[in-house]
């Protein structure tokens, strides 16, 4: 393969839908792991998981109205996903406060939902097929122009509210009470901050694909959590291993001709070992020595 | 600042844990709330800090009904252990009290504070590196960042060695005598060395409140 394929950066060059995949895989390589931050730390791992679920009953959806019902004005099923995404994030809300000492139940129940609409969708429109396969596992090489400036203008949004209310959003997630104290309306910064997590959610989709949407969220933040010296330092890690393993694996992906979302996942596990390793057998030493002199202080 | 609570009565759906409390504290007056576990010590706590939803006027804070209370930051708060905190992910001593400052409190203070409570030299360390105690004292730096007029202390000493608990008492007195009100709960009155004006005894849900003048325990 490697004789066959022209160079990855050389072919950047050349082919337009090459660059508009790095530009998503750079964007969402950024943005994910800074969300992904604040859904490890309120322990909410498996939200990402639940929408990226239900997204695909949106995508399947989708497919089976513009295939089947020929509604052509729907240029791409990701939109659906979206609103689907944001949806299945307003049914977990609502189960969370019906189901008030059991919340994660909330989890399943919009899983399944999700899951046996996107069966009962993808049947309609004619079984599996390659377009259900690119949403599973991602199909960055077809995001076009347009969803492009979607997932720009939706990133700058998400960062700028982010930038307003980081000092809400950092106390809400470290310590639910004190915020409640200090007259923070929770309930509120709770639900926006669902919906946003959906909308990335839905955007990572076209990256990696819907099941494996939260490990682009999850396992850089994994990795950095260990090395992370304090929070702005580690979300800068986090970012630094995402876009690594994005931009290395789309270009491993086009070097060897083989899927580009697992190749992400992959390099980002190998990341996580890594970082694992090089903790268990170089920092966890130091480290010990590094508290007991910081508790002797 | 002022404390007044006034027959007040709450409990969570059909158990009743306090049973028509009422006792006042002034400005600088330094309450023990004693009791054993499922006493109602900390439903008690939560009540004053508009946690727990209670009815109209049973509690003043500075003559201001906490139902309509909004000015939260004039109490500081230090909770029972740290569980609430999500302290696994890395985040420096810094980090902290820079979101949970909400008042013009400058730099210069800050550092003021964290040298009062003995913490300065690990401002830019992350928290999981810091013992029980040294924990301790970030919360209660993080509870006086807004120059509070009260101060809360859920069972601030329960896994702190010895030796910082007399720290602990010392720097707490310290802030009583700068005229903070202060309400202490505790397992144990005898262990703490806190100079401590007021003692509320619950038991039950029942209450006894009595003055004790200075250093009688």
């Amino acid at each position: 393969m490697l004789l066959i394929n022209e160079s990855f950066f050389f072919a950047l060059f050349e082919y337009s839908f090459l660059r508009y995949a790095l530009l998503t895989g750079v964007i969402m390589g950024f943005v994910t792991p800074i969300i992904g931050s604040f859904v490890v730390i309120r322990r909410l791992s498996f939200i990402a998981d639940t929408l990226s679920h239900f997204s695909l009953a949106g995508l399947s959806i989708g497919l089976f109205l513009i295939n089947i019902m020929g509604f052509t004005f729907i240029s791409d099923p990701l939109y659906l996903a979206m609103i689907f995404s944001v949806i299945g994030a307003l049914f977990i809300e609502i189960l969370r406060g019906y189901y008030q000492n059991y919340k994660e139940i909330s989890m399943p129940i919009v899983m399944s939902l999700g899951t046996a609409l996107s069966a009962l969708f993808i049947s309609l429109s004619g079984g599996f097929n390659s377009s259900i396969y690119n949403y599973l596992f991602g199909s960055i090489l077809t995001v076009g122009n347009e969803y492009l400036i979607v997932i720009a203008i939706t990133t700058a949004i998400v960062l700028g509210l982010l930038f307003i209310f980081y000092k809400e959003m950092v106390i809400i997630s470290f310590d639910e009470t004190y915020a409640k104290l200090l007259g923070i309306k929770i309930a509120r910064f709770q639900f926006v901050s669902t919906i946003v997590l959906a909308v990335i959610v839905s955007l990572s989709i076209a990256t990696v694909g819907v099941l494996l949407v939260s490990s682009l969220m999850i396992i850089p933040v994994a990795a950095a959590m260990k090395v992370g010296k304090s929070f702005k330092n580690t979300i800068i890690i986090a970012i630094m291993f995402s876009e690594t393993s994005i931009i290395g694996g789309l270009w491993l992906s086009y070097e060897l001709d083989i899927a580009s979302g697992a190749t992400i996942v992959l390099i980002n596990l190998l990341i996580l070992v890594l970082v694992g390793l090089f903790r268990r057998f170089y920092v966890r030493k130091r480290l010990k020595q590094t508290q007991l002199d910081i508790q002797r202080k | 600042m002022r404390v007044s609570v006034s027959n007040l009565t709450f409990g969570y759906d059909y158990r009743t844990v306090l049973k028509d409390i009422s006792f006042v504290l002034k400005s600088g007056d330094f309450l023990a709330v004693i009791g054993n576990n499922g006493s109602g010590k900390s439903t008690l706590i939560k009540c004053i800090l508009g946690i727990n939803k209670i009815t109209p006027n049973r509690i003043l804070l500075d003559d201001v009904d906490v139902v309509d209370y909004k000015n939260y930051k004039n109490i500081g708060y230090v909770p029972q252990k740290f569980d609430d905190f999500n302290y696994e992910f890395p985040i420096t001593v810094n980090e902290i009290l820079q979101v949970s400052k909400y008042t013009d409190f400058t730099e210069d203070q800050k550092l003021e504070l964290l040298d009062k409570v003995g913490i300065l030299e690990l401002q830019n360390e992350n928290i999981n590196n810091l013992s029980g105690g040294q924990l301790q004292r970030v919360f209660i730096a993080r509870s006086l960042m807004n120059n509070p007029k009260l101060l809360i202390l859920d069972e601030p000493t329960v896994g702190v060695d010895r030796e910082n608990v007399e720290g602990f008492y010392k720097t707490i007195n310290e802030l009583n005598k700068e005229g903070i009100t202060i309400m202490l709960i505790t397992h144990n009155i005898h262990e703490s060395k806190a100079n401590f004006t007021h003692i509320l005894s619950l038991h039950n849900g029942e209450a006894s409140f009595r003055e004790i003048s200075r250093g009688d325990e």
